[in-house]
């Protein structure tokens, strides 16, 4: 049996996915076994139309980009989106509820009215159909070969559809919202007892485990920091029964439209649309 | 019954921690909570805790543990069996009782290796609850206090511990304490009777069910949509409640094949009923679809369909489940209370 060639393609993003799978060191000799990389702008030179696994990084945000996306799907067997932008919108798609004018402007300055982009950054599903989808910001490289590894067998990779509480009660943390001296069940009268002055001087704990796919292992929580959303919501979150805790921990409706913005953003859109 | 000065008591754990060949674990802080973990010494055992994130179910049934080793291409499969023998700190009543639950949920019909070498290779230190968390019920489900299910079990009574033997891996371990470990006075008989007797009174939580009335309870609300759908409809989906519950054992199984293809390993992880991918199946179908209905399912298994199997009640009224829940939706106490409002 052949290799399936492999190439990777960048949108509007960072490439930091695509510095995951080029730092993966010796693990990449191994994936160089199992498939023949044709395309891959941080690591080789040539280039190649000829392919049959696809990774698309980065957001769509402009008539060129959906072209070029157009003729990848057409080349290619499968397409996968690597990284939040590419799957949920990711961190591009902050700007979609701003207006693009006064985005534009703050970006390029006397340039704006040269640039060609869409008023809203999109994941690739948007454009064309994607098979499969490598979720995180930056993507887990364990994930990645696990991808790799499963379409190489014919096989359904196994990406979590459960939050992210999972992991974190697994490697049983203390739950961000039981931090420093808090309890999980509180009512805002005593979190202000616990902390004076918390309400006025900063927010209070959020974490956006609850409705955030796993496959992360919680990392975030483990580390002492908070989750973020970079996973993209669950496919049934819960979002009522989430705002409803941010409420109880003293959170405004603001700050929580904020936090799910952050990543969530093209995903909270459509599943408003639905 | 014996005892043993508290001073004494934390050499023998030290002594134990140096020179036992088997792993010391225990309960101590972490962070503004309790958690089981291996411990350094034993000025970290915290013996008055209330409870603790997790249950010590995670070292008989691990978070994930690989069960095979596998070779493709030599057509091999090795069993595994990652047994860690351990000595366990701080046990309360309410855990041992679960305990004894899984103990016949592992060895009936299919006996599971896996779990019961890490029990047979595990000497289970109970303590009695010094301290009660807000949430627990324990009281009610008849599991403040046990006589069984402990290799050794400590009441507190002031400068030294009360220690009752359960089992002769008890004994044997007490062995090595030697000469600390002294007769009880009958001062201090009568003390560990009212440390018992005292007991509910320190629980906070008003029940107003019997446990045995569940069965019935829950058979009577089964079809009752409303009730259910009404009680779930913030929940998050997120497993909290089936993860750090001590009666919870369900797991999923998966291959997972290292980078050459060729070598892999079957990897057993934790699940739990109130996940929406639970109960999906083959073609996509999924028979438990509805948050309600996977909501349902956790009270039917706990206090019906366990009862039914094994004449248990698989609630221990450790209040975990309620105290993690993040929307609060979680307390049996509340949803026990309801049912039998609603119905006498």
């Amino acid at each position: 049996m052949s290799k399936p060639k492999v190439a990777f393609f960048d949108f509007a993003g960072c490439e930091g996915d695509q510095l995951q799978v080029a730092n993966l060191e010796e693990k990449i000799l191994d994936l160089l076994e199992l498939v023949e990389v044709v395309n891959f702008r941080e690591v080789i030179s040539q280039k190649s139309d000829d392919y049959d696994i696809a990774f698309i990084e980065g957001s769509i945000a402009s008539d060129h980009d959906a072209e070029r996306l157009r003729e990848i799907r057409t080349n290619a067997g499968i397409v996968v989106a690597l990284g939040s932008c590419a799957a949920i919108g990711g961190i591009n798609s902050i700007r979609n509820s701003q207006n693009p004018e006064l985005v534009e402007e703050r970006v390029y300055g006397d340039d704006a009215d040269k640039v060609e982009a869409w008023d809203k950054a999109k994941p690739v599903d948007a454009v064309v159909e994607v098979d499969h989808y490598i979720y995180g910001c930056p993507i887990d490289q364990d994930e990645f070969v696990h991808v790799v590894e499963s379409l190489v067998q014919g096989k359904e990779p196994n990406i979590p559809t459960y939050p992210v509480c999972v992991e974190c009660k697994m490697n049983e943390n203390v739950c961000v919202f039981a931090r420093n001296g808090g309890s999980t069940q509180i009512s805002s009268s005593e979190r202000e007892v616990q902390t004076p002055g918390a309400a006025q001087a900063e927010q209070g704990p959020f974490c956006l485990g609850p409705v955030t796919r796993a496959g992360c292992d919680s990392k975030c929580v483990n580390e002492g920091t908070t989750c973020w959303g970079c996973r993209g919501l669950v496919d049934s979150p819960n979002e009522n029964a989430h705002k409803k805790v941010l409420d109880k921990y003293g959170l405004t409706v603001e700050e929580v439209l904020n936090k799910f913005n952050l990543y969530f953003g093209w995903q909270q859109e459509e599943r408003n649309n639905e | 019954m014996k005892a043993i000065n508290k001073n004494d008591f934390s050499e023998f754990v030290d002594d134990l921690i140096e020179n036992d060949d088997r792993e010391v674990v225990g309960v101590q802080t972490k962070s503004n909570e309790f958690a089981f973990d291996p411990l350094k010494s034993a000025e970290d055992l915290r013996l008055d805790y209330d409870v603790t994130i997790l249950p010590p179910k995670k070292y008989f049934m691990p978070q994930r543990e690989t069960l095979v080793e596998y070779n493709l291409n030599e057509g091999e499969t090795t069993p595994v069996n990652q047994v860690v023998p351990r000595i366990i700190m701080g046990i309360h009543p309410y855990d041992l009782v679960a305990i004894e639950q899984m103990d016949k949920v592992f060895e009936d019909t299919h006996e599971d290796p896996y779990y019961l070498e890490k029990r047979r290779q595990s000497v289970l230190v109970g303590v009695n609850m010094a301290n009660v968390s807000d949430r627990s019920f324990a009281h009610t489900m008849g599991t403040a206090t046990t006589d069984t299910g402990y290799d050794i079990m400590l009441t507190d009574i002031g400068d030294r511990y009360a220690i009752e033997v359960g089992s002769s891996k008890g004994s044997n371990l007490l062995e090595k304490a030697g000469q600390a470990v002294d007769d009880i006075t009958t001062d201090e008989i009568r003390k560990v009777k009212q440390f018992k007797e005292e007991l509910p009174k320190k629980f906070k939580k008003d029940t107003k069910f019997d446990p045995f009335e569940l069965p019935s309870l829950l058979k009577n609300y089964y079809e009752n949509d409303e009730f259910w759908e009404e009680n779930a409809e913030d929940c998050l989906s997120c497993g909290t409640c089936n993860l750090v519950c001590p009666t919870c054992y369900c797991f999923d199984v998966q291959d997972v094949n290292d980078i050459s293809l060729s070598e892999g390993e079957r990897l057993r992880t934790w699940d739990g009923c109130m996940l929406e991918a639970f109960a999906e199946v083959a073609g996509d179908e999924n028979f438990r679809e509805e948050k309600a209905a996977r909501y349902r399912h956790r009270y039917m298994r706990k206090g019906r369909y366990m009862y039914n199997r094994f004449g248990d009640i698989a609630c221990v009224g450790c209040g975990r489940c309620s105290e993690q829940c993040l929307p609060d939706i979680a307390d049996p106490v509340e949803v026990f209370n309801q049912m039998k409002e609603g119905t006498s």
